[in-house]
């Protein structure tokens, strides 16, 4: 009789313990919004500046930031598919990901239109990703205005005036020919290149305001646009102008350690440069180059850039909501004083039109060569990118076209036809087409 | 036959109580989601929607050559990578129990701390040095072994190779001690027999020690098959996502992928997911006939 007592009594004591672990998780504090990103010197940066900012009106307000790296959107997916356990209050998603999540979990996110944000003072780029009909779903965040950063010390080294090139609206052509010269005296590939990545790519072609895709959401790869941009990084690559890495990390740690003397990528990559001293006062950054014999082409792209939304299924939705209206949304003294102050320690710069006026948006960046005012310039440019729009099946095209380019490269396809038929070919199996 | 005392009632509705807490986890946990992919397999899916095509999801892998490729990946790594290691893992095995004499303990120690190790350390710390400009690009050069570096993380050739290398660091120590523990089980008398009758080392290795560690190199082979079949964490970091260019794709990650970032078509993925179970199923039940017949003879 005692053996069955004992053996009742450590079978309720188990259940005890599973049942409370799962209550315990599930007490919802009300004053607390869990927020997710990645990124510890850009994305959690900023939302630690505005938490501060909203705790000064609500400081018995807790705003948890956590710092997920690598899986964040397959945790999120998990999350959706159990239809909201396990998710925060709010995350952050890139713009070219949102898409897919919009069209697939159509009732997961909070119309914050509907919750009274005004969205006529942010850039109309970042607003078209995140509308679907009459709904727009997320706060704006940072833009990936592009810019071309090149190495002065390079190019002194090689016998060429960096003056020459500052803040010039170039062709790509002129581009190569300092490139080759680079090389010639330095042996350093001008960019350096993440060929398992299309950004660069992506690049080239947004600078055209071309597209990837039709309008009605087929894969459109046979564009003007396309062909004379893949054309462009043959070209690079043959003469030796692009220093190949596998991964993004490899990609920061190539720059970084001086393997390459540039990159063409976004204002965003102001962090990772800031974070090596050694690198002060021998960045300059010149306007994205521009692509010859395409119509539609400017001195200005677009790469990357995300925005915070508000999953509808959060108990602290409401509190989520008034903190990103209040905070991101909303021009009062201290809300444009943190847009400054973050586009200074991170080198974030917001897409909130009225916070483009602030000091640091126009101050001279003693970072860069010849104080450079960076900000400007890349707010500058940011208004030439055209609107884009990213399409749900943004992720298989990229990865298609990523792996056709990369075998254009080492010489397994011969042409830009083969590349394209082999990318088009790869998509509609992956996509089951 | 004796009627069944109380006693050995009490045991058999004892033995059930203690089992029953175990057979309920293990019905919520396994039982139903291996029957609820059932419903999963036969339909399309884009998150939340589904749509019924009834065996369309294995028309499509039919058609579908980066899982075709993946899979043959999986039998590449598998076909290479499993034999090499255990035979490596074997002959560490023996030199160990027989050979080296001195630090027996941190030597075995050496070994088998790759295997619980964590993978996503690894990965990243091996990608550091197998960078074009990476330490082991550098040894071989200052070696005078290879002129010009080799792309272990860009060639598609090389990719593969860097993949069978890693796995074979990280789990030959972990088959070595199943070995191990097999050669303590072996009779030094036979050896010593062997001896006697003039065998060499060598021979008495392929005659001796092999046939009578059947049972463990059958174990081993079966786990290690599995395990192949169910790659993902190698291919995902170390050569980052697959790459280069889906060269080091395998179904596990190809799975992962479509699941999460490609379509969210969950029914595809259950269906792929089948597919890999019947295959590591065929593989074990051949290696069984194989092996295991011959044990009992």
């Amino acid at each position: 009789m005692r053996k069955g007592l004992t053996l009742a009594l450590a079978l309720l004591a188990a259940l005890a313990l599973t049942v409370g672990t799962f209550t315990s998780c599930g007490k919802a504090m009300t004053n607390k919004v869990t927020v997710w990103c990645w990124d510890p010197n850009f994305n959690v940066y900023s939302m630690k500046q505005a938490a501060a900012v909203y705790n000064k009106a609500h400081p018995n307000v807790n705003i948890e930031i956590v710092d997920m790296a690598q899986d964040i959107e397959a945790k999120i997916i998990s999350g959706l598919q159990a239809n909201g356990a396990g998710l925060p209050d709010i995350a952050l998603f890139q713009d070219f990901r949102i898409e897919q999540f919009l069209h697939d979990y159509p009732k997961a996110f909070v119309d914050l239109k509907a919750a009274g944000v005004d969205y006529t003072k942010f850039a109309p780029y970042k607003v078209g990703p995140m509308t679907v009909g009459n709904s727009i779903y997320g706060i704006p965040f940072d833009t990936g205005s592009t810019g071309l950063w090149l190495r002065t010390d390079y190019i002194k080294q090689a016998g060429l005036n960096p003056d020459d090139y500052y803040g010039k609206n170039l062709k790509w052509a002129d581009i190569i020919k300092l490139g080759v010269a680079v090389k010639a005296k330095t042996g350093k590939p001008l960019l350096a290149y993440q060929s398992d990545n299309f950004d660069m790519l992506r690049i080239v072609v947004q600078s055209t305001g071309g597209q990837f895709f039709n309008p009605d959401g087929s894969l459109n790869l046979r564009s003007d646009a396309f062909k004379k941009s893949l054309a462009l990084f043959k070209e690079l690559n043959d003469k030796g102008l692009l220093y190949q890495v596998v991964g993004w990390s490899d990609w920061i740690n190539a720059i970084n350690s001086d393997q390459s003397a540039g990159f063409l990528n976004a204002i965003w990559m102001v962090g990772s440069v800031k974070s090596r001293p050694e690198n002060k006062g021998k960045y300059m950054v010149i306007p994205t180059p521009l692509i010859e014999g395409v119509s539609g082409a400017a001195n200005a792209s677009n790469n990357g850039g995300s925005s915070w939304y508000v999953f509808s299924s959060s108990p602290n939705k409401a509190r989520a909501v008034d903190f990103l209206k209040s905070v991101w949304a909303t021009s009062t003294p201290d809300n444009l004083a943190f847009y400054n102050t973050i586009l200074k320690g991170a080198g974030a710069m917001g897409t909130y039109l009225p916070s483009q006026s602030g000091s640091n948006y126009t101050a001279a960046d003693d970072f860069f060569y010849k104080s450079q005012p960076v900000y400007k310039d890349f707010a500058a440019w940011m208004t030439n990118v055209p609107v884009l729009k990213y399409t749900p099946n943004y992720v298989p095209m990229r990865d298609a076209v990523a792996h056709a380019t990369l075998n254009y490269f080492q010489g397994k396809l011969k042409s830009i036809d083969d590349t394209i038929t082999a990318a088009e070919a790869e998509y509609k199996q992956v996509m089951g087409q | 036959m004796e009627k069944r005392g109380t006693y050995q009632q009490y045991l058999n509705r004892f033995g059930w109580k203690c089992v029953a807490p175990s057979m309920v986890l293990f019905c919520v946990f396994m039982l139903y989601p291996i029957l609820s992919s059932l419903y999963y397999v036969t339909r399309r899916w884009k998150g939340m929607t589904n749509t019924f095509i009834g065996l369309g999801n294995f028309v499509r892998m039919a058609h579908d050559q980066v899982f075709q490729a993946a899979i043959g990946h999986n039998f590449l790594f598998m076909f290479i990578q499993v034999p090499l290691m255990i035979f490596l893992a074997l002959i560490l095995a023996v030199l160990l129990n027989q050979g080296i004499r001195h630090f027996r303990g941190p030597i075995r120690l050496a070994i088998f701390l790759p295997s619980v190790t964590s993978l996503v350390v690894v990965s990243v710390l091996f990608r550091v040095l197998l960078q074009a400009n990476g330490m082991l690009n550098n040894v071989l050069l200052g070696a005078h072994l290879i002129s010009t570096p080799i792309g272990w993380l860009n060639d598609s050739g090389w990719a593969k190779v860097t993949i069978i290398l890693a796995m074979t660091w990280r789990w030959t120590g972990y088959n070595m001690v199943f070995f191990l523990v097999g050669l303590q089980s072996i009779d030094t008398e036979i050896y010593e027999a062997a001896e006697v009758d003039g065998a060499s080392k060598v021979r008495q290795f392929f005659n001796i020690t092999i046939p009578l560690l059947v049972p463990v190199i059958l174990f081993s082979a079966v786990t290690s098959t599995s395990g192949t079949m169910q790659l993902f964490d190698e291919p995902n970091i170390l050569t980052w996502q697959g790459g280069p260019a889906n060269a080091t794709m395998t179904a596990a990650l190809y799975i992962y992928r479509q699941a999460f970032f490609v379509n969210a078509d969950f029914g595809y993925a259950t269906a792929m997911s089948y597919i890999v179970v019947l295959i590591s199923g065929i593989f074990a039940v051949v290696q069984m006939r194989l092996l295991g017949d011959r044990r009992s003879k």
